[in-house]
Parts: structure tokens; sequence; C-alpha cells
């Protein structure tokens, strides 16, 4: 029993450690070889982890001191195990594609540095997740900047390095508001574990309200930064459309969803549902999600470039997960968690199948896609069950987190909501459905063309297709899933 | 007034416009960093002196014990210590990427440096099939 629950903390460190021992490795191979057996360790025992929460419930683990004031606390619950394990699934399929594609991408004495940080990444996201104390989970987050920047910056084009700045200066930002908000609630409850941060604001919040509602604020804001909250977004399409495939695949699917999870934690775990309920924000929070799921999705529409575009999605998509924590509600917020999960698996797809293209075809621009599927048959077909998902046909998960969200505004009685979500759709569509249609149906510009062999090696395609698998399982299962996570948040 | 009495909040507060200010609205990176860095240091007076109490010292008992009275709450002074690493590592990765952008482009003016259109969107025009 002790030993299960000190599992979380060893998963974090194999991948510390393994991104430490690194450096002392000289031969690229076998740099891969140790990252990959970093993680997919760290994959075995967060299946334990969630076997465990099914049959236990969620437990705490404490680091060093017994006494909860002292020590480190992390908490485990289904959601966290879940994310936990499904995170790490992700980005060891993204490791595995990167190493066959990373090598045409990057110079070659930088691939080295690009696994040591995908390592530390993985293990402060992790961290991020776990952890139930807000100092610790600041620490984590901005070892998860300075790494995300990093496997950004390891291409080293103009381009590149101007977006990772920009990329750094806005999550700095964002990281010195989450600060502040730290500051403040410390200074008036004393605590920076979120249970007794909790139990200390039940019992006199009505002395400190206003203090309270500059903490949350500072707090949205700080991890709206990071998660690109609507109009804190701008550095978003720059560094995810720049990046080599395999971090932008990583940035788009996995980065953005522990903040926004952090943000759920400081809302509903240290806050709680009826005391947030009676603030503003939250319906700041909603809003911003809806102009998000808007904004992102008109503006993908006059993207040229494929990468630009998907990155644009991502806005779009983060809206939604806004929307959900914006909803107030236990279910608003389960739903949230829903999407991140069902996102983390169709963007990570859809970005490592633009990547194919990219490669295959040497042109970054949509115009250039039309007949491709006849060229490049399975990876356009992955790619349109990828592009599906996100518009929300049914069993995908797409439409499963639209399905459930759209119920939930009727429940809370605020129909206009559900045009938003279907405007949304609709928009989705709009961009996604004229890249399907023309690479299948778009056989006039074949016409005339050299026939250059655009076949994908298995391998490449291997990765993409479990990811497809996982998304159509995910749908299949949503009713499982909701169940095993929504009690939690209730 | 309340203001003039919590004189450590209320500068750091104002320390934290300032550098808030500068971090956005210059167009310089070097000044952009220095905002940064005083963005940083406001929350770090900010909770370092939540964990000052005049008179108090800090808890190390060398003689005797004096009791609880005599002492401060550690905490805050422990968080700013990591605080400071991690403003140190964060200031370090901009530098770094600053001198590699001063490199490419010869500017440090981030105005200057946007007006300048990338090799990544030429990379789109350029290349061919063959």
């Amino acid at each position: 029993m002790k030993l299960i629950t000190s599992l979380p903390l060893i998963e974090i460190l194999i991948l510390f450690i393994s991104a430490f021992l690194m450096p002392f490795v000289r031969k690229n191979k076998n740099i891969k070889i140790v990252s990959v057996t970093a993680l997919t360790f760290s994959f075995i025992l967060s299946v334990v982890i969630v076997i465990n929460v099914l049959q236990n419930g969620a437990f705490y683990f404490n680091t060093g001191y017994i006494d909860t004031i002292l020590g480190i606390q992390l908490y485990i619950g289904p959601v966290e195990s879940l994310l936990n394990s499904l995170f790490l699934f992700v980005i060891i399929l993204v490791a595995c594609f990167s190493f066959f594609t990373i090598d045409s991408e990057i110079r070659e004495n930088r691939i080295k540095l690009f696994y040591i940080m995908v390592n530390l990444l993985s293990a402060s996201i992790l961290g991020v997740i776990f952890t139930n104390d807000i100092f610790n989970g600041y620490v984590f987050i901005e070892v998860a900047a300075l790494t995300s920047c990093g496997i950004v910056v390891v291409k080293e084009t103009q381009d590149n390095i101007k977006a990772a700045l920009k990329y750094l200066i806005m999550s700095t930002i964002g990281s010195g508001l989450i600060l502040m908000g730290i500051a403040f609630i410390y200074s008036f409850t004393g605590h920076l574990n979120i249970d007794l941060i909790h139990q200390a604001i039940l019992e006199d919040y009505t002395q400190y309200q206003k203090a309270l509602l500059i903490t949350i604020a500072l707090f949205t804001s700080g991890l709206g930064v990071k998660s690109a909250m609507f109009p804190l977004h701008t550095w978003l399409p720059d560094a995810h459309s720049t990046a080599p495939t395999a971090s932008s695949a990583l940035l788009s699917a996995i980065v953005l969803k522990p903040f926004a999870f952090f943000l759920i934690k400081i809302m509903y775990r240290m806050i709680g549902f009826d005391l947030v309920n009676q603030f503003n924000i939250i319906t700041i929070i909603l809003t911003l999600g809806c102009c998000g799921m808007l904004f992102g999705s008109l503006a993908a529409i006059f993207q040229k470039n494929i990468k630009r575009l998907i990155a644009y999605s991502s806005i779009a998509q983060m809206g939604y997960i806004f929307f959900g924590i914006g909803l107030g509600s236990p279910f608003g917020a389960a739903i949230a968690v829903y999407h991140m999960i069902g996102h983390a698996v169709t963007k990570s797809a859809l970005f490592m199948c633009s990547g194919l293209m990219i490669e295959k075809t040497g042109y970054k621009t949509i115009d250039n896609y039309k007949g491709l599927g006849h060229e490049m048959p399975i990876t356009f077909a992955l790619f349109t069950l990828g592009a599906f998902s996100m518009i929300g046909i049914p069993i995908f998960p797409g439409f499963i987190s639209k399905w459930y969200l759209s119920i939930e505004c009727i429940h809370l009685n605020q129909l206009l909501l559900i045009f938003v979500v279907l405007a949304s759709s609709l928009l989705n569509a709009v961009y996604y459905f004229p890249i399907i249609i023309n690479g299948f149906f778009g056989i006039e510009n074949l016409k005339n063309k050299e026939y250059h062999s655009k076949k994908v090696e298995t391998q490449k395609l291997l990765p993409i297709a479990a990811l497809i698998l996982a998304m159509v399982l995910l749908g299949a299962f949503s009713k499982n899933i909701l169940d095993f996570i929504s009690p939690e948040l209730h | 007034m309340a203001l003039f009495h919590n004189y450590y909040d209320s500068a750091s507060i104002v320390l934290f416009g300032i550098g808030l200010a500068t971090l956005m609205l210059n167009k310089n990176l070097i000044k952009k960093i220095i905002g940064m860095n005083i963005m940083d240091t406001s929350v770090f007076l900010f909770l370092v002196s939540k964990g000052y109490i005049a008179g108090r010292n800090a808890p190390i008992i060398t003689d005797r014990y004096e009791g609880v009275t005599a002492y401060v709450n550690p905490i805050p002074s422990a968080l700013i210590l990591t605080g400071i690493v991690v403003a140190v590592s964060v200031t370090a990765f901009l530098l770094a990427l600053t001198i590699k952008l001063y490199e490419t482009y010869g500017t440090v003016d981030l105005e200057e440096i946007l007006k300048v259109k990338g090799d990544d969107h030429e990379v789109n025009n350029q290349s061919s099939l063959d």
C-alpha cells in the first residue's frame, strides 16, 4: 500500500532522472531509446495508478513529512490518474513518431537536447497535474514553460526564434500573475496546500471578499495566458506553427491542458463551486470561452498554412474547455476534462498527419493539397477521421463533448449558449471540409503533373493510427469515462 | 490611511505595475527583460514582507528557545528563494534567445524584427515538388 501511494512521485522522478542522465549518452539513437523507455515505464506505473484509483478511490501522498502543513502533498483522484495516463500515452506515440521525422527537421547536435526537453516537459506536466500545493504547482509550471520554449526553439530558423521569444515573454507575464496570486492567497489564508486553503477560505472569506476576487482574477489571467484563453492567445499560432512537427503535436495536444486543469483545481477544489459562482469572473471565463470558440474558428478559415490552421483550431478547442469551466457546474468541469482528453488525442494525430503532408509534398499551403488523398490515401484518411472529431460528427469525442455541453446549457437554462456551440461547430466544418473534399475529389489538379512516389513509411503511420484508434475508443466509452471523472468534481 | 500604513504592499503593487507596463509596452527586448525582473522582484517584496515582523528573529535557536513570539514564519523567505532561482533561469533563457535573435536580425527592437518576413514563409513559396 505504501509503495502504491508513492508511485506518482516515482513516475515524475523516473522522467527527471532519465532527462539528466541523457547528456552522458553519446549516440543519438541511444538517446531516443532512453527517452522512450523512461516514458514507457512511467506509462506502466500510471496504468497501475488508474487501476488502484478504480479499486480504492482517491489517495494523497505526502513527501517528507506526515504533517500536511510542512510537506508538499500530491493528490491523485480519478481525473488526475486518467489525465496522467492518457497524456503519457500521447507523449509516447509522439516520441515514437519523432524518431523518424526529427532528424530531417533539426540539426544533428540538437537531437539530444530535444529529447532531454521532452522528458523534462512530461515530468513537469505530471507534476502540475498531481500537485496539491500551489507553490509547487508554480515551480512545475515554470519548468514546463521553459522546456516548451526549448522544444520550439530547437529548430533555430529566423521565424522560430522570434516565435519562441514571443512565447517566453507571454508566459513570463503569466507566471508573474500566478506568483502574485499565490502571494495574495498566502497572505490571507496562511497556507499553500489546496485543501487547507479551502478550509481557511470557508471559515472567514467574508472578511476578504475583495482579496479573493483579485486572487481569482490573477490566477485566471495568469493561467489563461499559458493555456491560450481568447484575448491572451497571440503567442500560440506562431509558436505552434514554426516548431518541428513533433513539438507542435506535443504543444498543442498536451502542454495547453495542464494549465487549464490547474485552473479547474484552483476554482473548484481550492475555492469551491458555491463561492466561485458568487463572483462575476466565472461569467467572464464563459464569455471568453465563447469568443475563443468563434474567433479561433473564424481566424482559421483565412489561414493558408496548414499548421497555422490547426494551431488556430486549437484556440477554438481551448475555448470549449473554458466554456465548460465557465458554466460553473460540476458536470461542466467534467466535460471540460473530457474535452481535454479527446482533444489531446485528436490534435496530436492531426499535427502529425499535417507534418507528413508537408514532408512528402514540400508545401505548407493548403492549395497544394488538392488530390493528395489519392497520393497519400492512409495519411489523408486518418486526417479526415481526426477532422471529423474536431467538427463533431457522432461517435467521435468532439461530438460527445459538444453534445453534453449543450445538454448542460439546457440544464442551466442558458439556451443562447447552444447557438454558440452550434455556430462554432459549423465554422469548424467550414475550414476542415474544404481540405478533405479537395484532397479526395480535387483530381483535376493531378493532371499534367509528374507522379512522385509519396508512399509513407509504415512506422510513421503506426503512431497516428494508434492515436485515431484511441480517439474512437474514447468516443465509444465516453459514458464510462464521464462516470469515472464526474463524481470527483462534485 | 491603509494605503500608507501597508507601505510594503503599496510599493510592491506599484512596482508590479511598472514592471508589467515595461514588459508589455516597451519595444526594446532588453528593456522588456528588465521589466520582467522588476515584476518578479515586486512579488518577492510583497511575499517577503508578509514574513517580516519588526523585532522578531529568524527561527534559528542558538542558546535557548525564546518562545513562539520571538520568531517569524520562515516559509515566505523559503518561497522567495525558489522564486529567485526561477526568475534567474527565465532571465538567462530570455537573454540567450535575445542574443540569437540579434545574430539573425541585427537588432533588438521588436518592431523592426516583426517587420522582417522570416525565412519560414519563404520556404513556403520557393520549395517545389522536385
